[in-house]
């Protein structure tokens, strides 16, 4: 059965592409342009990877990555954090609440399929927790 | 530049302007052999007759005695500390604003451009990191690109996209593209306010440059003044109620550029203010004049020097030059006694006090400057020897400083640098304006300086003259230039030492 990969993302013409590329390369994919929904979809179809923007409305990215991260059930989930900063103190903060990857935006297709591919290939290793934002 | 004295400087103009000695000293009224000892230094020259003999070579006084290089070199010196720059010293300074002036005034107005420049981009930047504004369109603009290059990659990388789906992602791009566009130029617009003010030099420091150069005395607004006081002086009544008399006179036209003080003003404040709407509506001719200076480049610089010529005349109506700079020896240059018997404020006689610099009739020679409680420097005028801060603060443990904790009367300083020079720093806090329920008082610190030379003139030297150590308090320029690595009140480590022992006492 094919890898399914949850997109959460506000922009619709980004949302587009990354559906157009994940379902090239054989995902199943659904999609969220809230951040709550997100969530709520992420509990509901147990997806492998979540692809996670960090601006958007109702629930941003941190917010959700907190609560996915202290869901239960949710342990096996694979997050990759799409974010406008680029710095290395945004990433850390990322990694540190449970993403397991960040890519930032504008990002290279291949490159953002390369760290999809690496990330489903393998099962997730770090326990999930609901770690602090301590940044 | 100490051998480059001032009787070489007549020599070089003479010379440049293709003039014989016999020509240049027949015009002077002087022989040619005596203008020839002067030339080879051989005779002092002072007084009048310098005055005379730079008209001729059509140059100023300050050209011919070389503080225009002085100060040129204090500025590059200055500069070059606040940037950082150890191997430029004094000498160095003084050699370089002396064999190219022009190129030293480029430098100093390149920094000052610079110096424009970063302040311009850190405001921008805070703007940036604080304005939601721009934050929202920073992130507009990243997702029109990450789309853009995302669907352009897609259409490069995959060759065996359907027709339709072909067309829609060279729309979403060409969308794409315009909005981006449209975001830019909303940028611009938004960070066009902050950029449009952008100049290369500050209007304050032109007019305290064309302040310098003048030596802050002007004797054709001096003459003007006193004219007009004694036009003044011939009638019956009051200095005071002539000029009220005179400014009711005058039509509401020539009163509208200068706008009457607010009602709570001191007395002195109000005085002085009529006494500059004066000048502003009777001296029109004489104050545009003495702007007419191409030190000025900006409206918003003429203006200001405007404002400040109409200030010097108005001093110069109140505090009539001989008759002040009599009164300031009588009273051994005691400001509140001055004040007091000319009925002006202690920044108003400080004021006057620096200007008193006629050449036959000068008074004790000042450097002034003025702070703000946060250090802001401003109306700095130096004297030889002692250079005022214009590019950074200047130390802290100046009594202009230290004025701020004392209200009531004015404290003094034996000021010791760290080459050994010793002056008299004067400084009071004064009050600008009073302050109604829930305004903020208005005040400054108003600093006077002078050679410790002076201090049997003046009587805040009392108390100074005897060679004791425990009266000195030991002070620098500023922390860049300043060679005290064990001060309790350094902020930036020296530039002219290097090595741990001078970074380790930074005070936190």
């Amino acid at each position: 059965m094919a890898r399914s990969v949850l997109i959460a993302e506000d922009e619709p013409y980004i949302l587009e592409s990354l559906m157009f590329l994940m379902s090239r390369a054989g995902y199943r994919v659904r999609a969220e342009r809230d951040g709550a929904k997100a969530v709520a979809a992420a509990v509901h179809s147990q997806p492998d990877l979540m692809i996670l923007d960090i601006m958007m409305p109702t629930l941003n990215g941190f917010e959700a990555l907190k609560q996915l991260r202290a869901t239960p059930g949710l342990e096996a989930l694979r997050i990759l954090v799409l974010s406008a900063k680029g710095q290395e103190a945004d990433r850390r903060r990322m990694m540190a609440l449970g993403a397991d990857s960040f890519v930032t935006k504008p990002f290279s297709n291949k490159d953002l399929l390369a760290t999809v591919e690496t990330l489903i290939a393998e099962p997730r290793a770090k326990p999930a927790n609901a770690a602090s934002d301590t940044s | 530049m100490a051998d480059y004295t001032t009787g070489k400087r007549i020599r070089d103009r003479r010379l440049a302007q293709e003039m014989t000695q016999a020509e240049l000293a027949k015009r002077a009224g002087i022989s040619a052999a005596y203008l020839n000892l002067i030339e080879h230094d051989k005779r002092q020259i002072g007084g009048s007759l310098l005055g005379k003999i730079a008209d001729l070579l059509r140059t100023d006084l300050a050209d011919l005695t070389g503080s225009v290089r002085q100060r040129l070199a204090s500025d590059v010196l200055e500069i070059a500390r606040a940037l950082g720059t150890p191997d430029v010293d004094g000498i160095r300074a003084a050699q370089f604003a002396d064999r190219h002036p022009e190129w030293a005034r480029i430098f100093i107005r390149l920094h000052r451009a610079y110096r424009d420049a970063d302040e311009t981009a850190i405001a921008l930047s805070d703007r940036l990191s604080q304005d939601p504004t721009v934050r929202e369109l920073s992130h507009t603009v990243l997702s029109r690109v990450t789309a853009i290059r995302s669907f352009a990659e897609i259409l490069q990388q995959h060759g065996d996209i359907g027709h339709s789906d072909r067309e829609r992602f060279t729309t979403i791009i060409t969308d794409q593209s315009d909005e981006l566009a449209e975001s830019a130029r909303e940028m611009i617009t938004l960070l066009g306010g902050s950029l449009g003010d952008a100049r290369p030099t500050s209007p304050a420091e032109e007019v305290d440059d064309f302040f310098i150069h003048h030596g802050n005395h002007f004797p054709s607004l001096e003459d003007a003044a006193g004219e007009l006081r004694a036009r003044f002086e011939r009638q019956p009544g009051t200095l005071g109620s002539q000029i009220a008399e005179r400014l009711a006179a005058l039509s509401e036209t020539a009163n509208r550029h200068e706008p009457a003080p607010p009602a709570h003003m001191p007395e002195t404040t109000v005085r002085f203010a009529q006494a500059r709407r004066l000048v502003v509506a009777d001296l029109p001719d004489v104050l545009k004049s003495v702007i007419d200076d191409d030190r000025l480049t900006t409206d918003a610089a003429r203006e200001r020097a405007l404002r400040a010529v109409a200030s010097y005349a108005a001093a110069a109506l109140l505090f009539p030059y001989e008759r002040f700079l009599e009164t300031a020896e009588q009273a051994r240059y005691d400001i509140d006694r001055i004040g007091a018997i000319f009925a002006g404020s202690f920044e108003q006689v400080a004021h006057r006090l620096v200007t008193l610099r006629r050449p036959g009739a000068e008074g004790v020679p000042f450097a002034f400057l003025r702070s703000d409680a946060a250090g802001n420097l401003s109306k700095p005028l130096s004297i030889s020897g002692l250079r005022m801060p214009r590019y950074g603060g200047s130390c802290p443990l100046w009594a202009v400083h230290a004025a701020f904790a004392v209200t009531d009367r004015p404290i003094v300083q034996l000021a010791v640098m760290p080459e050994g020079e010793r002056y008299l720093f004067i400084a009071r806090n004064v009050k600008k304006r009073m302050a109604a329920y829930g305004e903020p008082p208005v005040t400054f610190s108003v600093m006077l300086a002078c050679d410790v030379a002076y201090s049997d003139r003046i009587v805040y030297g009392d108390g100074f003259t005897a060679a004791r150590t425990s009266l000195e308090t030991p002070v620098g320029h500023n922390c860049r230039s300043c060679r005290r690595v064990d001060c309790g009140q350094r902020a930036y480590a020296p530039v002219m030492l290097a090595g741990a022992d001078a970074q380790g006492t930074v005070a936190g």
